[in-house]
């Protein structure tokens, strides 16, 4: 159910997709607070002369996109489950640059939730393109719902 | 023009690997805000959560904080930025699983093991990898894999 906690999503919700123009300055501090010393994500010495988006920062549009969605969590803003979440699984294909100037596009869905060892799991699709259609990346994602066991929630 | 790839062609079996590092609580939170100032493009300080607050970590039954997933993938990811340039931003994929949390003071290494090298369809070379950060015991941590299409080279 989208609207609610992160933990209320379910298989088949589709995220209202959001949008927003790619700065310099997300693109460095992204860089920067992971260590990602190359000079492509910190100024426009770069092959084609513009910024590029660190090629990991589709999970941070996770996080806007679950801040848009799940609008009684504002994690961004310091929001914290009664239950800790534990991401998994990350997997990231890349098909296409993104620059800084750029307006990005992101777009996504639960594919699944389903209960594995006594504990629930959500699987997240999403895609990044450029406003005007270029598929940037595509990404899916595995996150624990609660890491404390959950003994009423069955086995797998 | 600048180019970031240091290695030339890589056999099967060929090791890549980033410097040794120690996890710090100035490394989780520095990730924290270079998350948030991505996701919403302000500069803020890192909130309570179970990578920064003990107690409430230990609230939701971690021994203590840990490291969050995407420190070790962004780790991984630099190390093949490094590697394969350009192409790892235009045709590249990696999957990190994290099999167990990352301790403070965990000393981590970040390593990756060619294990396939093919011919993709546009006729540069397809790479495929092992990659995965383990503590100074070995013992894996974080799991994965990756693939790299190279351009075609003249």
């Amino acid at each position: 159910m989208l609207g609610g906690y992160i933990h209320d999503l379910e298989a088949g919700d589709v995220f209202e997709p959001i949008e927003y123009v790619l700065s310099p300055f997300m693109c460095s501090e992204y860089a920067h607070g992971v260590e990602e010393n190359g000079e492509w994500f910190h100024s426009p010495q770069t092959p084609a002369g513009r910024q590029l988006r660190p090629p990991t920062m589709v999970h941070a549009d996770k996080m806007r996109l679950l801040e848009k969605n799940c609008l009684k969590e504002p994690r961004l803003g310091g929001a914290k489950s009664p239950h800790a979440r534990i991401h998994f699984e990350y997997h990231a294909c890349q098909h296409s640059p993104a620059y800084v100037g750029e307006r990005l596009v992101v777009s996504g869905r639960i594919a699944a939730r389903y209960v594995k060892r006594e504990r629930t799991y959500i699987d997240y699709e999403m895609e990044v393109r450029t406003s005007d259609g270029r598929l940037v990346t595509t990404y899916t994602d595995k996150t624990l719902l609660k890491y404390e066991r959950d003994r009423e929630a069955g086995n797998d | 023009m600048t180019d970031l790839r240091t290695s030339g062609a890589l056999a099967v079996g060929s090791e890549i690997a980033e410097p040794v590092r120690v996890m710090t609580m100035e490394r989780i939170k520095w990730y924290e805000a270079g998350m948030r100032a991505a996701a919403t493009g302000l500069l803020t300080l890192p909130h309570s959560n179970i990578h920064t607050d003990e107690e409430y970590a230990k609230s939701q039954g971690l021994l203590a904080p840990i490291a969050d997933g995407m420190v070790s993938t962004n780790w991984i990811s630099s190390m093949l930025v490094k590697h394969f340039g350009i192409d790892y931003l235009e045709r590249g994929e990696l999957r990190t699983k994290f099999i167990k949390p990352i301790f403070l003071g965990a000393v981590v290494s970040v390593r990756g093991r060619v294990s396939a090298v093919a011919r993709g369809e546009s006729g540069g070379l397809l790479y495929t990898l092992e990659v995965w950060c383990e503590d100074e015991k070995g013992v894996k941590l974080t799991v994965g894999d990756a693939r790299v299409a190279m351009a075609p080279r003249a």
